[in-house]
């Protein structure tokens, strides 16, 4: 089943063209990877899907259907509790780890203390950073380190319950076993969430997705699935692309 | 070559540091001199005597009264400057409204405070009836400080990191939960400063208040549609009516001691949200 379907979309900042024409379906409850050189218009396409990308100055037009329903169409707060993001640059606020796990929740009405703190752990559990954190979690979130900041951010999108996750290469500020677990807990959710994930590692991409997608400057290029594409991929671009990075 | 000129313009640093520094200590202790004299307590807590009046007796009145002006001037220019900038920076999609928007605040920034007091005078005190009151003056005062207040709040907004805004937006929250939430804790302290700035800046001025509800003598206003006494009116009709020139000196200090104290005040406020947010 898909959750989300691009129809002849195209996205522009000012006159110019970032996506081209691009027709995609997503499926529901599985991890599809976008992997494509930089500049290709990656971020944009994830600022698309959750309507990110009139707020950064772009402009989008053709159609994107969210479980059937065209995402213009909808109100556009609604979209993005139940499409989260997490960009490429991690911007916790500037209050306290807790503070930024509350601050969403409390927006949609939860007052309770208990039930608050209660999200706050459970989120951070789900993106590993609990065991570093659980201390301070009265410390302000801008003295974290890089890596430890993007899975506050990963935890924070996670407290809205959104039903897709898109990750703007998550692991790019991690080291080898933050990485590890990042991939680990994204497995973990897959069975409940979609998950979007953009990332320069071809091997991440292998590794944890059922799908993957391939851009080339703003085309989808080739879309399979992630074991056929990286074993036998049908465009030549593609082919390149892979072996540059592997050989 | 480039050590001598490195030096000439440390020198010349140290030099512009110096004389500002020097000055204001100048004027500060030179009005502190003169005016010691006659701060008591009674000058402070009495009403004036004497004959002419002000020769004798105290300015508590113009003390009371000036702090209210600047809680009203203060109150209703930074609902007007923040309204303003929040717009500008947050609602207003398009550039033309918002040079428009510039162009205006600008110009009135330019105005002239005298002018401002001209308008005050037959706008507020004669065609809408207002009388020369404390609502009329402060309300005055607040046009004159509101692009002061307006002019920063819209630029510590601006300077607000962009990528938390997308954040909150991304988790579905709106530009309303956004502002409250995010935005305005996060700049507060910057609006305060501002704002304390300013209530000193309306404090001290005396023309826009001459035509609109600065009176020689009133007692401790009543009600908003009181006259009332202010301390730079006061100052100015002891010096220019040659009164006294030692109350004077002694109104002056006031002054300059109240300003001192709100910017103190301001001061550790902001340094104690900061130690708070820490
Ligand atoms: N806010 C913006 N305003 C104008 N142009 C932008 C903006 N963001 C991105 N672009 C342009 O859009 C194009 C695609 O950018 P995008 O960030 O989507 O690439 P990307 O594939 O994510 O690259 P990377 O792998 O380096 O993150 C680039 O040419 C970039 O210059
Ligand atoms: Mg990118």
């Amino acid at each position: 089943m898909n959750v989300l379907q691009l129809k002849s979309f195209y996205a522009y900042y000012g006159e110019k063209k970032i996506i081209n024409d691009m027709d995609m379906k997503i499926e529901k409850n599985k991890i599809t990877a976008i992997i494509g050189p930089s500049g290709c218009g990656k971020s944009t396409f994830l600022l698309s899907l959750n309507r990110m990308l009139e707020e950064s100055g772009g402009r989008a037009a053709g159609n994107i259907l969210f479980n059937g329903k065209d995402i213009y169409s909808m109100p556009k707060e609604e979209i993005r509790k139940r499409i989260g993001i997490v960009f490429q640059k991690p911007a916790p606020f500037p209050f306290s780890i807790y503070k930024n796990l509350t601050y969403a929740p409390v927006y949609y009405g939860i007052r309770d203390k208990s039930r608050l703190r209660e999200i706050a752990i459970d989120k951070l559990k789900i993106s590993g950073l609990y065991d570093e954190v659980k201390d301070e979690l009265g410390m302000s979130a801008l003295k974290l380190s890089g890596g430890q900041q993007q899975r506050l951010c990963i935890a924070r999108a996670l407290t809205v319950e959104p039903e897709v996750l898109l990750l703007d290469e998550p692991c790019s500020a991690l080291d080898v076993k933050n990485t590890a677990n990042i991939e680990k807990m994204l497995r973990n959710l897959a069975g409940d969430y979609t998950i979007v994930i953009v990332t320069h590692n071809l091997y991440q991409a292998k590794r944890i997705s059922d799908y993957t997608a391939f851009m080339l400057d703003g085309e989808l290029i080739e879309y399979d699935e992630t074991a056929r594409m990286f074993s036998s991929p049908q465009n030549r671009r593609t082919r390149e692309y892979i072996e540059g990075i592997y050989g | 070559m480039k050590k001598i000129s490195s030096i000439f313009f440390n020198a010349w640093i140290l030099f512009s540091g110096l004389l500002a520094l020097l000055s204001a200590s100048f004027i500060f202790i030179y009005i502190l001199k003169n005016g010691f004299k006659a701060m008591t307590w009674e000058f402070i807590l009495s009403n004036p005597a004497g004959i002419p009046l002000g020769s004798e007796g105290g300015i508590l009145p113009a003390i009371i009264g000036s702090l209210l002006l600047m809680l009203i001037s203060c109150v209703f220019a930074s609902i007007l400057a923040i309204s303003t900038a929040v717009y500008i920076v947050f609602y207003c999609k398009s550039k033309r409204m918002e040079s428009l928007a510039h162009v205006v605040i600008q110009c009135m920034a330019g105005v002239p405070s005298i002018i401002l007091g001209l308008f005050g005078y037959t706008f507020m005190v004669a065609n809408l009836k207002m009388g020369r009151s404390l609502i009329s003056a402060g309300l005055t005062l607040g046009i004159m400080i509101f692009p002061f207040i307006q002019v920063r709040v819209e630029k510590t907004f601006r300077e607000f990191s962009s990528s938390m805004l997308l954040s909150s937006y991304a988790l579905g929250t709106t530009k309303l939960y956004t502002l409250l939430r995010l935005v305005l804790p996060q700049s507060i302290r910057d609006i305060v400063s501002a704002v304390t700035l300013a209530g000193g800046f309306a404090m001290g001025a005396a023309a826009p208040i001459i035509l609109t509800g600065a009176v020689i003598f009133a007692p401790i206003p009543k009600s908003l549609s009181s006259p009332v006494m202010a301390l730079p009116f006061h100052l100015y009709i002891l010096t220019g009516e040659g009164i006294s020139i030692e109350k004077s000196y002694g109104t002056a200090l006031v002054l300059i001691l109240l300003l001192f104290i709100i910017n103190l005040v301001s001061i550790s406020l902001t340094f104690w949200r900061k130690e708070a947010t820490k």
